[in-house]
Order: structure tokens, then C-alpha cells, then sequence
């Protein structure tokens, strides 16, 4: 342990010294009391922690419960929806026919009436 | 209650011998056993902790900060870290040395927020319990005097080694510095004192 032997003889005075002057307290009664002082900053520790933990947990609890809640709502109706839409893909009706298709049909029916307007009518007030 | 499941009992944490330092493998089977069931929230196994260490945590804070109140302070700083910090600390892991290093830390930042305070009264503080005019109390007093003079972290390490008996690994682990730093810490420190002891011999 200690090398001050090595030293000069004074040195072992000195390592005496400094074993005195680090010496721990002798006595049970020191340290009993030491011993309880921490366990009872400890014990302070465990209390508080408890304390806040107890004035926490009813609201923290609730909160839990109304995320769930909401989130369980949430989920329900995006399974809906996507239900839904499913369906809708499933069930419509087939493509109507696009207007390139149309075109020529609309084209003649349009030019029909346009002729039927523009045609000259025979005069209906010298009959009468 | 819990401790049952761990085979220990709140009297085997009473009946554990007091100031006895925890050694023997046997002894050391127990401290894991202790360990488990303060883990558990059992307060008897940990005070059980505390009664088996506290001595040698004294003497690590006392190692490091200046009087015997300021290692009171870290001591049950130490415990209180440790107690808070148990959950994280694997029970097969060496428990002294775990918390030796919670009281060295302790001790340091306790140190730190001294010289905050009052850095100018250290050296004062150091002597005042020394001033005795017997010749061993002279030898204490200039050794107080000597050691105020020497960098703070050669002074622990070579109380720690001297006087706690604690290997270069131990210290370096405890003071978050190489071993071979600490081992060159203790030379500079002896020949430190030396020379200190040495001028103030040639004074008188």
C-alpha cells in the first residue's frame, strides 16, 4: 500500500499523518446516524417521487383514455371510408362512350335543326 | 413482499453486521442478492447497502473534498444518486466499485460549487482543525498546509492510495482519468509533499 517507507524516516510520520488526518469517525453511534440520515433523505426522495407520481396519474390516465378513444374513432372511420370506396368502385356504372364517339351524332343533329330553323316556310297568313 | 423471491429477508438486510466491509465471496453473493431486492423497492436491503458501504464512501468523498461536513454532504449525495441511478446498475457488475465512482462524482461537483463560493478560505479551512502546538499536531498542521498546496486531484490520489489502500485502476476509475495518469499523479504528489515538508523542516 503505502511507499513512503521508501522514503527518508520522517516519511513514515508523514503517511501516520496523513492517515490521521483522513481517518474516518470510529464510533457505531456516528455512523447509525449517518446511516440514517441517508436513508432518510432517501426515503424523502421516494415520497416526493411518489407524491408527484399520485397528483399525475388521474389526469395523465384520462388523457390516455381519450386518445384511445379518439384514436379508435379515427381508425373506424378511415376503414369506413376506404369501405366505402371499395364499394363504389365496384358498383358504378360502365364508362359512357367519350366525345369523339358522340361527336358526329351531336354534329348531325345540330346541323338538322339549324336546317329546320333556316328553311323557308310557306306563307300560313294569305290562307287566311 | 418481494424480497422473499430473491432469498433474503428484511431481517437478514437488518442482521447484516454493521461497519463490516462487504469482502468475502459469500459476503458478495449477499451484496448481489441485497442489490436485487433494493431494485425491487425493498428500503431494508438498501439501507443494508448503505450500512456496508458507507464507511469506505466516506473516505472516497473525504479523499476529494475539503473537511469532514463537506464529505458528510457528498456521502449522502452519493447514496441519493446511487439509490436514484439503482434501476440502471447490473446487479453482476461490482457494486463498490459502481458506487464509488457515484460518491467521486459527487465529491467533484461538490468541490466545484465550493470554489464558486469561496475559493479564497480553502487553504484556511484545511489548517483550522491542526492548530494544536503538540509535535504530531505541528506535523498534521504542516502536512494540512502541504496538501492545500499540492494540485487538488494529486492530493486524493494520494489519499486514496496511502491512506484508503485503493489500487491506480481503482482511482482512475473513480476519478474518470487513465491509471497511468493516476500512478503519475501519486509521484508527482509524493515528491510534491516532499519537497513541501522538506522547505518547511529547513524554516523551522
Amino acid at each position: 500500500m503505502s511507499e513512503f517507507g521508501l522514503y527518508p524516516d520522517g516519511d513514515e510520520e508523514v503517511t501516520r499523518g496523513l492517515r490521521a488526518l483522513y481517518a474516518a469517525p470510529s464510533g457505531y453511534g456516528y455512523w447509525n446516524e449517518l446511516e440514517s440520515r441517508i436513508m432518510a433523505r432517501v426515503a424523502s426522495v421516494e415520497l416526493a417521487w411518489w407524491d408527484e407520481f399520485d397528483r399525475w396519474v388521474r389526469p395523465a390516465l384520462v388523457l390516455a383514455a381519450l386518445l384511445i378513444i379518439a384514436a379508435a374513432i379515427a381508425m373506424n372511420r378511415a376503414q369506413k371510408e376506404a369501405t366505402d370506396s371499395a364499394y363504389s368502385a365496384i358498383l358504378a356504372p360502365p364508362p359512357v362512350p367519350g366525345p369523339e364517339n358522340i361527336r358526329p351524332t351531336l354534329m348531325l343533329d345540330r346541323d338538322a335543326t339549324l336546317r329546320y330553323i333556316l328553311a323557308p316556310r310557306p306563307d300560313t297568313s294569305r290562307n287566311h | 413482499m418481494e424480497t422473499c423471491t430473491v432469498g433474503i429477508s428484511v431481517a437478514t438486510a437488518n442482521e447484516l453486521p454493521r461497519d463490516v466491509p462487504l469482502s468475502d465471496d459469500g459476503i458478495k453473493e449477499n451484496e448481489r442478492a441485497l442489490v436485487i431486492a433494493a431494485q425491487r423497492g425493498d428500503g431494508s436491503a438498501f439501507s443494508a447497502l448503505v450500512r456496508a458501504h458507507q464507511r469506505r464512501a466516506y473516505a472516497v468523498c473525504r479523499a476529494i473534498v475539503f473537511t469532514h461536513e463537506d464529505a458528510e454532504d457528498a456521502v449522502q449525495e452519493g447514496f441519493l444518486h446511487a439509490f436514484k441511478a439503482l434501476d440502471r446498475f447490473l446487479p453482476d457488475q461490482p457494486f463498490g466499485a459502481w458506487l464509488y465512482r457515484i460518491m467521486a462524482n459527487a465529491s467533484l461537483d461538490l468541490v466545484r460549487r465550493r470554489k464558486v463560493r469561496d475559493a479564497d478560505e480553502l487553504p484556511e479551512t484545511l489548517a483550522i482543525p491542526f492548530r494544536d502546538p503538540g509535535e504530531a499536531d505541528e506535523l498534521r498542521r504542516r502536512l494540512a498546509e502541504a496538501l492545500a498546496k499540492i494540485p487538488e486531484r494529486q492530493r486524493s490520489v494520494i489519499v486514496l492510495h496511502d491512506v484508503e489502500g485503493f489500487t491506480h485502476g481503482e482511482i482512475g476509475t473513480m476519478l474518470g482519468i487513465p491509471e497511468g495518469t493516476a500512478r503519475s499523479d501519486l509521484h508527482h504528489a509524493r515528491a510534491a509533499l516532499r519537497r513541501l515538508l522538506d522547505d518547511m523542516r529547513s524554516d523551522l
